[in-house]
């Protein structure tokens, strides 16, 4: 009896034991910590070794100082001096190599790359980083209905940079708002700069994307850099202040 | 006789504590503990080197051969990792504009990226060089709410796969971004965007009831949170089953800690995010315990802590 005993309940722990290994788990517990890759940490060789070919290429062209900046420009909402800075180099441009008068500039606050840029040299690399799309710096003709309407998306995203414009956000929409020193006329008649992302509808820019363009093909990264090299030749360096073009009315 | 009944006794209580109890199961199971270690990243940005040294706030921060090193020296010290990336692999510094993707999937591949999903601005030099790039890839690219019927990408991609590691079976899943409105409509051509919750709820219950996963990840180009009821990782966490950990981009969203949502049916999904260009590398490291299918609990939590370093 003892033996047949033992069988039975030995056969049972055998079953027991197959069961076991059958299992399915459940996560109990999760421990976190998230690395900050900092300055100095151990590079792996073989990393080093993969990326020299490309980046020895790249150097050659990226290095150069295409400009100094006085200080560092921020990107900020509902204003920031890398977006103005950005927004006055696309107004001007604009007028300039489409050759009449643009009334106002607009960059889509998710098309800044960076978050800031420090004061001192600025690399051809950097406004790559800055500005690495490449968009095409379009000019439309837009009816005051359609800008306010336009203006009011850029209020409900947290303000975007401009230039040649001025207002305030109340209640997510565009209020007081200024072009060319007087207030927005919806009956009138605007002429405004963008990139083409922005103007065939990009980040839902709907009331753009049935106006037509002119476009004559101008990258709007090449126009910052014939914008700072103008600035150059004048002897200037990179400066903006934020100053009210975009603020939050309460 | 006597010891007999007496070893019957103690074995029918022994039994009926298993039964009664999955702490006890839990507790006679302590060699059935099993960990994973998920090493993440997201909206690295082609980010291939540091920050360079102009004074600027991220100075010297990120790169490659930095966080292949630290991925190395983790994957000599635990048994069971997975290293996943949420997408937006592409675009923000001059490798992208000349090499259009070669080396940043290069280095993954050296890194030994097991699985990542897609950002909106990894079509952002088209369909077709994003399936091209993908060769120098080795690891799949996961996602299961675009359709890629008749354009390039149709056969570059896979809605999911199971991982086994150290005993567990792992199912990853991806989510894309809507790229209507985000996205030039040349760049995404006939890609289908399909609602991200819908699909991952059909997935994630396959994952869970035809490959019984003891796990499942998914990994999301969401965005964290919005103001508005905009569909993100918060949104997924609370309106899908099946789903234990959500890692996130697009919004380049830096977190103290991983947020935990409860589920549709009750249970914990934790969601993480480590900003962008390859600051941070995220590391989350599992604890499971072993149950009976049948007794495994329709909702359950899941214990969250800052992990002390050694």
């Amino acid at each position: 009896m003892r033996k047949i005993g033992s069988f039975f309940f030995a056969g049972a722990l055998t079953t027991g034991l197959l069961f076991s290994c059958t299992l399915s788990y459940q996560a109990q517990k999760v421990q976190y910590n998230d690395y900050r890759i900092g300055s100095g940490a151990t590079q792996d060789s073989a990393m080093l070794v993969l990326l020299k070919p490309y980046s020895d290429s790249l150097s050659k062209s990226m290095n150069d100082v295409v400009a100094v900046a006085e200080m560092p420009l921020e990107k900020k909402q509902p204003e920031g001096t890398l977006g103005n800075f950005l927004a006055d180099a696309m107004l001007a441009m604009a007028r300039k190599s489409y050759d009449m008068q643009v009334d106002a500039a607009f960059i889509n606050y998710g098309g800044i790359r960076l978050p800031s840029i420090p004061a001192g040299n600025i690399t051809r690399g950097k406004v790559f980083e800055l500005s690495p799309f490449d968009n095409l710096l379009v000019v439309q003709k837009v009816s005051g209905r359609v800008l306010q309407e336009f203006l009011d998306h850029t209020a409900y995203k947290g303000g975007w940079p401009c230039s040649g414009i001025s207002m305030q956000i109340k209640n997510k929409k565009a209020v007081n708002v200024f072009i060319n020193g007087a207030p927005l006329n919806e009956s009138a008649t605007y002429t405004i700069a963008n990139n083409d992302y922005v103007a065939n509808g990009g980040d839902d820019c709907t009331m753009l994307k049935p106006i037509p363009q002119l476009n004559n093909g101008y990258i709007f990264r090449d126009a910052v850099f014939d914008y700072l090299a103008e600035l150059k030749k004048q002897g200037k360096s990179i400066s903006a202040k934020t100053e009210n073009r975009v603020s939050n009315a309460e | 006789m006597q010891n007999r009944r007496k070893f019957i006794g103690q074995s029918v209580l022994a039994t009926a504590g298993i039964l009664a109890s999955r702490t006890a199961i839990a507790g006679l199971q302590e060699e059935g503990v099993k960990k994973l270690t998920i090493l993440h990243t997201n909206d690295v940005h082609s980010r291939l080197e540091p920050f360079p040294m102009d004074g600027g706030r991220n100075q010297g921060l990120g790169g490659v051969a930095a966080r292949a090193e630290l991925i190395r020296r983790i994957r000599g010290e635990e048994s069971n990792v997975l290293l996943l990336d949420a997408g937006d692999i592409f675009q923000g510094t001059p490798f992208f504009n000349i090499y259009k993707g070669e080396p940043e999937m290069r280095a993954m591949a050296a890194m030994g990226y097991d699985a990542a999903t897609m950002g909106n601005h990894d079509f952002d030099a088209g369909l077709e060089n994003f399936a091209t790039q993908l060769q120098h890839g080795n690891f799949p690219l996961l996602i299961c709410n675009y359709d890629f019927t008749a354009t390039p990408m149709e056969h570059k991609y896979q809605p999911y796969k199971v991982f086994r590691k150290g005993g567990l079976k792992i199912g990853i899943t991806g989510v894309g971004i809507e790229m209507a409105g985000l996205v030039p409509e040349n760049l995404y051509g006939n890609t289908k965007y399909l609602d991200p919750i819908q699909k991952l709820n059909e997935t994630a219950a396959m994952l869970k009831n035809e490959d019984a996963c003891d796990m499942i990840i998914c990994l999301s180009h969401l965005g964290n949170k919005y103001k508005d009821n905009k569909v993100s990782d918060e949104v997924l966490a609370r309106e899908t089953e099946n789903v234990d950990l959500i890692i996130g981009g697009h919004t380049h969203t830096f977190m103290d800690a991983p947020a935990v949502y409860k589920n549709r049916s009750g249970s914990d999904v934790i969601v993480n995010q480590v900003g962008w260009a390859g600051i941070m590398l995220g590391r989350l490291d599992f604890e499971f315990a072993g149950y009976k299918r049948k007794n495994l609990a329709k909702s359950h939590t899941v214990v969250v802590g800052k992990k002390t370093m050694e």
